[in-house]
């Protein structure tokens, strides 16, 4: 990863955090000097390198790791908003990135019970839970949306 | 990757599918506050693979399930996709 493209790397996910949602590469465009074709070549180079994840129909983000730019099952409410993460590990991730204490709202698969976990000083408030990981780590990036 | 409310839950969602693997929801957090707690340092730089296999490594998330390893020539059959 270059150096320019480290900078739009870390701008873009500052302003994910400042502003609660994906940017546009409009936005990240103006923010940063670059015009929008810059923007969008750059993330399609973060893309390949795993450095975010695009949505492959509209060219704008589809997950800036651990956020995730459109809704999901894994709810977190931290630093005064609500997130959305895309899976349960993501989820302690985004209290992780923020540096916050949150709360996790999400669902067991097997009986759809509603989950509610407070996450405070990096611990959950209920150890009793269980974290199940379908895909081995070699394979997660052959497909991450699923993983 | 889920939350579920017990290995027992785990188990009734598989039925009968390979499992992968599943761990306490606080070796979980300890996971995620090491894998993602710089994610918005503005000094960010990628973590290596090794900076990230080390991570798994010191919770004891070892094994091939848990090889980030794109060597898939060294990984047992069914993790090589």
């Amino acid at each position: 990863m270059n150096e320019d493209d480290l900078a739009l790397r870390n701008l873009t996910y500052a302003r994910f955090a400042q502003i609660g949602r994906a940017p546009t590469a409009a936005e990240i465009a103006d923010a940063s000097g670059r015009d929008q074709a810059e923007v969008a070549a750059g993330w399609e180079r973060l893309h390949a390198e795993h450095a975010l994840v695009l949505d492959p129909a509209t060219g704008g983000i589809r997950m800036a790791n651990p956020f995730s730019a459109v809704p999901t099952p894994f709810r977190v409410h931290a630093a005064g908003r609500w997130w959305y993460a895309n899976c349960a590990w993501d989820a302690f991730g985004i209290c992780a990135a923020l540096h916050e204490d949150g709360q996790i709202q999400a669902s067991c698969p097997d009986c759809a019970e509603p989950l509610r976990i407070s996450v405070q000083d990096e611990l959950p408030h209920d150890p009793s839970l269980r974290f199940h990981c379908l895909v081995p780590a070699a394979r997660w990036w052959d497909d991450i949306v699923f993983t | 990757m889920h939350l579920f409310r017990s290995g027992e839950h785990i188990q009734r969602w598989l039925a009968g599918r390979e499992p992968g693997a599943t761990i306490p929801v606080t070796t979980l957090s300890e996971l995620a506050h090491a894998w993602w707690g710089d994610r918005l340092s503005p000094d960010w730089r990628p973590h290596t693979q090794d900076h990230n296999q080390a991570i798994l490594n010191r919770l004891g998330l070892t094994g091939a399930f848990w090889r980030l390893s794109h060597d898939r020539g060294s990984l047992p059959p069914e993790y090589r996709g």
